[in-house]
């Protein structure tokens, strides 16, 4: 508590709570400096070392910040700085968490990803603007920064997806991204010049109260929110902004599909969701601008794309693309369940806590993926027969994401899920949860291929694997840890983020 | 307060410890780890008296003792919990002393017959003991129902513990599939329990016996599903019964048990007197304040028994090998406890359960030193002339055996006389169904007198008929030991509740039993028991002349029937008159073809339903799963048909997507308008 006084009204001035967002910042400026002096830098080592801890810093901060209170009604409430430009509440502060363990758990596994190619020190500073970007995102306040963070977040990721040069995969994917991510960035820009058409503000708060004057230009406002909701879409790799994903994740570096497909979704979704919720609060939205409905479709339509998508991948990474996409349809589900006077934070909650514990699992699929890859075994399902024999720690660790993705106990995934689907069961929206539990039944088909090629079926007889890399070791390993460790500790993160939801409605 | 009662847990656990001391290190123990069950089950045995004795100190117990699931926001709650009051510290001592006997009786007739397995054997006897404990002392129907199932699991490995012959897997699995289908019904009455009264507690202020009162008495309101509240208790009540039809091998679920004789004599004397087939009617005496409340229940359970009473006791007549009549004669016996619990008579009942778990014992134990004798022959028209070869087995079989035949002055005159005497009274009050169960009881006297000496006289008297019977095997203390301590009992244990003598000479405050289960917690003593049934009492010229007509009338048909054994089996070279029956015989023999309709019930009707539900689940249930995911593989394939690679189609995608949303809501909300 005395730290969070302190932070309010003592010592530290209220700029600070934006720390975590300035050591990303000034860590991908410190390795872009050591890129301008050495742009040959081949020390691997000092370069994910000093990106990982940069990221745990930011991590560590932003935990601090959001044990003692900084930003949340115990110690008055959210920090509005900029005029009002960024807010750092304790939504933000969760949601750093998520990008920043990301971040550092793609930072070391991409220590031996890296080794071999040339501008690594690129590769890192890239990764860590784009964090930066995604925890302006979780603060941006007005739509003006909102759009600014997310081009920050997006441009980076452009650039990474590409980061294989020589490989046409992946400079063809970054492409693809790159032109839905313009094309998208395009609607998001004309939704914002409607909906200030409509208000006469970019300030999320300003939007809220001038609500009510909008009147006669209800069609023009609803435009605007269903394209800032496209725009949003396309961060989280909802249909039908979706085309990118499967197409970038199976061309980029495995770390950077992990990095997109966790840290770059939960960005999208903490826009997403303080957007729709402060400026456009469901008590006082003129009819016709229904919000939640075309979140409800969009969830339905997401998660049984996704699935049914994912259910006939011959190759476990764009498998893992689809799946990525069907759990953009449970988050949604946060969105999709409001009510006005209902259960709201409860829903927004679980959905926060999911993207969490998500962060953890999906990440660490695709690192093992990213550990397959480095051992230059295929990419299809049976590709990956009898990994379990050959290296039986990586290979319970990706049975352990999988069976957590399906959403089974005793895994994290269980939890979040069951949570969610619980308090959209409150809300009134069983059967948003009954197809949410369809899909997740489904989903758990195409998990299972993969631990039953991994374990059951027999390797060729030349597979050969090579060294066990140690930093994509670790991270996987950390990531199963955290998948693991969530079940027993999700009670405080599912309360936390239920409470600091709480602070937005 | 640290009590007696503080050590009740150990009553059960010994002898669970001892099943894991015989199961992991029994090979390397003498004896094969009889000696950790006698020991275990010894301590249960003084641990059970001390607590008979605290508890005849006026003290009861009832205490929670783990939760092992709570119920947040009016969920039920599920409890491990312990009920100590007369009734199951009665019982306490009861198994406790047949386990400690019939451990002790194992080692003659399975160590000194050099059986193999016998690790195995003690680990099943002492977790059979623990079972039936864990039962006896259960606080709330949903663990008694769990140890139920647990007595129901030992009783398969124990009766199949010969698994290498045929004929003992079979009976095993007989004995397991028959009660489990009793079982079922147990377990959907245990849900139904708490769906309508959310708790399952035997006892206190918020159990459901004392609810379900409540509730007919207007004070409390239930959910009974739609059904008027007297009629829903009936449901339930039946369908606990089902569990304790099968268990207590009443008709028609009875078939389990002659087969089950495959299994060692010792675990015979254990399933019938004091473990298995007691487990079912000790739940209706537990749970009598539930059944006394539905008059309805009640008549069914008093025909059932009047009628298994009769049925078994009939089959009994014509049986060959000894242990056979002994199992018929436990159904019969069986029968006379739920036409007693049926009739109103809950003392009667508890009462007849107490002595006819010694005499039964007994008789087994008895059958099993016969059976070592002859050298594991069973028939009986094999034996004979015994009675000068083994002296101890003869006279105390032969008081187990006046016991069950009911001649006065042995146990089971007593027991069985107030059986019959609490029908007919209530029958006379107005309730002329008991009456019919009564003829039905009364009937079967008769018959249990003449098979019971029959088998008597096959066994012990004459002359000998085969070799063996004229050189018998020799037993030794072991089997002798526990032979007198049960045949003093047999002999003695009336005493405990002289009702006739208490009526018929005017001697107050002879009748200990009832006292003693009086002294249980509210609500769960006989006295209120007596209030809640529907039944009044009628009598015949008086309490006196009814109370002396009803003994001697069921004394003379039981010595009429000894009588009849006697003139047709008491000869030097008794034979065969079965004949004489003509078709009946046929049709005892077979059991009155019980097993063939059950089978016949199996193959020809539970199969087709099977075969349906089978198709069903095949066609339908599968088909809908098939469905969805080749739909879902189809639509799958579709979804990647789209996503063609060339990126503007893509762009022309996502801006179709976004204008069919753009439409959609403009249509909508009518922003177009």
């Amino acid at each position: 508590m005395a730290g969070a006084l302190a932070l309010q009204s003592g010592p530290l001035p209220d700029w600070t709570a934006v720390s975590p967002a300035l050591i990303l910042a000034l860590t991908g400026l410190l390795l872009f400096v050591i890129d301008s002096i050495d742009s040959d830098s081949d020390n691997t080592v000092l370069l994910a070392g000093l990106s990982t801890v940069g990221s745990l810093f930011a991590f560590g901060v932003a935990g601090w910040f959001l044990v003692e209170g900084t930003g949340q009604a115990a110690t008055g409430g959210a920090i509005s700085l900029y005029g009002d430009a960024l807010v750092v509440d304790g939504m933000s502060l969760f949601f750093t968490l998520i990008f920043t363990i990301v971040a550092a758990m793609v930072c070391i596994a991409s220590l031996d990803y890296v080794a071999e190619q040339r501008h690594q020190a690129e590769f890192f500073s890239l990764v860590l603007f784009a964090a930066t970007g995604m925890t302006l995102m979780s603060m941006s306040n007005s739509l003006a920064t909102a759009f600014i963070s997310l081009e920050l977040a997006s441009l980076p990721s452009y650039a990474l997806v590409a980061y294989l040069k020589d490989n046409r995969g992946s400079v063809e994917a970054a492409l693809k991204y790159f032109l839905i991510g313009a094309l998208s960035s395009a609607v998001f820009a004309f939704g914002i010049s409607l909906v200030y058409a409509a208000t006469g503000s970019l300030l999320l708060s300003d939007i809220a109260s001038s609500l009510g004057d909008a009147d006669g230009m209800t069609g023009i406002l609803g435009m605007g929110v269903l394209m800032l909701l496209g725009g949003f879409a396309f961060k989280t790799a909802s249909v039908p902004f979706h085309f990118w994903a499967p197409e970038a994740y199976e061309g980029a570096p495995a770390p950077i599909s992990a990095f997109l497909s966790s840290a770059s979704k939960a960005a999208g979704f903490a826009i997403a969701f303080r957007v729709f919720v402060e400026a456009f609060p469901l008590g006082q939205l003129p009819a016709g601008v229904d919000w939640v409905l075309a979140f409800q479709v969009l969830a339905v339509v997401t998660m049984t794309l996704g699935n049914f998508a994912a259910a006939t991948q011959e190759n476990v990474k764009r498998m893992l693309a689809y799946s990525s996409i069907g759990h953009a349809g449970y988050a949604l589900i946060g969105l999709a369940a409001l009510t006005a006077g209902g259960p709201n934070a409860n829903v927004l909650g679980a959905s926060m806590a999911h993207l969490l514990v998500y962060g953890f699992m999906n990440t660490g699929a695709f690192l093992f993926i990213a550990l397959v890859e480095y051992w230059g075994v295929g990419t299809t399902f049976e590709d990956y027969n009898g990994l379990g024999a050959r290296a039986p720690m990586a290979c319970v660790a990706m049975s352990v994401f999988m069976f957590s993705l399906a959403g089974l106990p005793p895994f994290g995934g269980f939890f979040s899920k069951y949570v969610l689907f619980y308090s959209a069961i409150e809300a009134g929206f069983w059967w948003l949860a009954a197809v949410g539990a369809v899909n997740s039944a489904l989903s758990l088909f195409y998990y299972s291929r993969v631990v039953k090629a991994m374990w059951i079926e027999d390797a060729a007889p030349t597979l050969e694997l090579g060294s066990k890399p140690v930093g994509l070791y670790t991270a996987v390993i950390f990531a199963a840890v955290g998948t693991l460790l969530l079940l027993p500790a999700f009670q405080p993160v599912i309360e936390t983020a239920q409470t600091v939801a709480t602070a937005l409605f | 307060m640290a009590g007696i009662f503080d050590f009740v847990p150990a009553i059960v656990l010994l002898p669970f410890v001892s099943f894991l001391v015989a199961l992991a290190v029994g090979n390397r123990m003498p004896k094969g780890g009889a000696f950790a069950g006698i020991v275990a089950t010894a301590g249960s045995f003084l641990l059970s008296l001390a607590t008979f004795f605290t508890v005849s100190q006026g003290q009861t117990y009832n205490q929670t003792i783990y939760t092992w699931a709570q119920g947040l926001d009016g969920a039920v709650t599920l409890e491990f919990g312990l009920l100590i009051d007369p009734l199951s510290a009665l019982m306490l001592v009861i198994v406790t002393l047949i386990a400690l006997l019939v451990h002790i009786f194992s080692l003659g007739y399975m160590n000194d017959e050099g059986e193999t397995g016998l690790p195995r054997y003690y680990a099943g006897l002492g977790l059979f003991t623990a079972s039936m404990l864990g039962f006896v002392v259960a606080d709330n129907l949903l663990m008694a129902f769990m140890f139920f199932e647990l007595v129901g699991l030992c009783s398969y490995l124990l009766i199949g513990f010969w698994f290498r012959e045929p004929g003992p897997p079979s009976a095993a699995k007989k004995a397991f599939l028959v009660t489990r289908f009793g079982d079922y019904f147990f377990l959907v009455g245990v849900v139904a329990v708490f769906a309508t009264f959310g708790t399952a507690a035997f006892a206190g202020s918020e159990s459901f016996p004392h609810l379900a009162e409540q509730a007919l008495a207007g004070e409390t309101s239930v959910n009974t599903f739609g059904f008027a509240a007297e009629t829903w208790f009936t449901i339930v009540g039946l369908l606990v019964l089902g569990g304790v039809v099968g268990k207590s091998a009443q008709f028609p679920l009875h078939t389990w048990l002659p087969d089950a004789m495959e299994g060692p004599t010792p675990v015979s004397a254990l399933i019938h007197a004091a473990t298995m087939v007691a487990a079912g009617v000790y739940l209706v005496a537990r749970m009598y304040g539930f059944y006394a409340l539905s008059p309805t229940a009640l008549a069914i359970i008093a025909l059932i028994g009047g009628f298994t009473a009769l049925f078994a006791a009939t089959m009994g007549v014509v049986k060959r090998e000894i242990k056979q009549v002994l199992a018929y004669s436990t159904i019969s016996q069986y029968g006379y406890m739920m036409l007693g619990l049926g009739g109103g008579g809950y003392v009667a009942a508890t009462f007849h359960l107490m002595t006819h778990a010694f005499f039964k014992a007994l008789l087994f134990l008895g059958a099993g030193s016969v059976i070592i004798a002859m050298h594991h022959n069973e028939n009986m028209w094999d034996m004979g002339g015994l009675k000068e070869k083994m002296p101890v087995t003869y006279y105390t079989f032969l008081s187990g055996s006046l016991a069950l035949a009911g001649i006065f002055p042995f146990a089971g005159f007593w027991s069985k006389d107030e059986v019959l005497y609490e029908t007919l009274i209530h029958g006379l009050g107005g309730s002329p169904i008991l009456l019919v169960a009564y003829a039905m009881g009364l009937l079967a006297v008769f018959f249990t007198g003449f098979y019971t000496f029959r088998m008597v006289f096959l066994t012990f008297h004459g002359k000998p008929r085969s070799q063996t019977a004229r050189d018998p095997h020799g037993v030794r203390w072991n089997v002798k030991g526990p032979l007198a301590v049960l045949g003093v009992l047999a002999a003695t244990t009336g005493v405990v509740n002289m009702v006739p003598v208490e009526k018929l000479l005017g001697i107050k405050g002879i009748d200990f039993l009832h006292q003693w289960l009086d002294m249980s917690l509210d609500g769960l003593t006989a006295h209120h028991y007596a209030e809640l049934t529907p039944y009044s009492s009628a009598y015949i010229g008086g309490e006196a002349t009814t109370v002396a007509i009803g003994a001697a009338v069921s004394l003379g048909l039981a010595i009429a029937g000894a009588g009849l054994a006697y003139v047709l089996y008491n000869v030097p070279e008794p034979t065969e008159h079965t004949d004489k029956l003509g078709g009946i015989k046929t049709l005892l023999y077979n059991n009155y073809y019980q097993d063939e309709y059950q089978v016949w019930l199996a193959n020809s009707v539970v199969r087709p339903i099977s075969r349906g539900a089978d198709k069903f689940d095949q066609g339908v249930v599968d088909g809908v799963v098939n469905g969805v995911s080749s739909v879902s593989l189809f639509s799958g394939s579709r979804v990647r048909r789209i996503q063609t690679g060339v990126v503007s189609n893509y762009a022309a995608l996502l801006t179709l997507g976004l204008t069919v949303l753009l439409l959609g809501f403009g249509l909508l909300g009518g922003w177009f308008q």
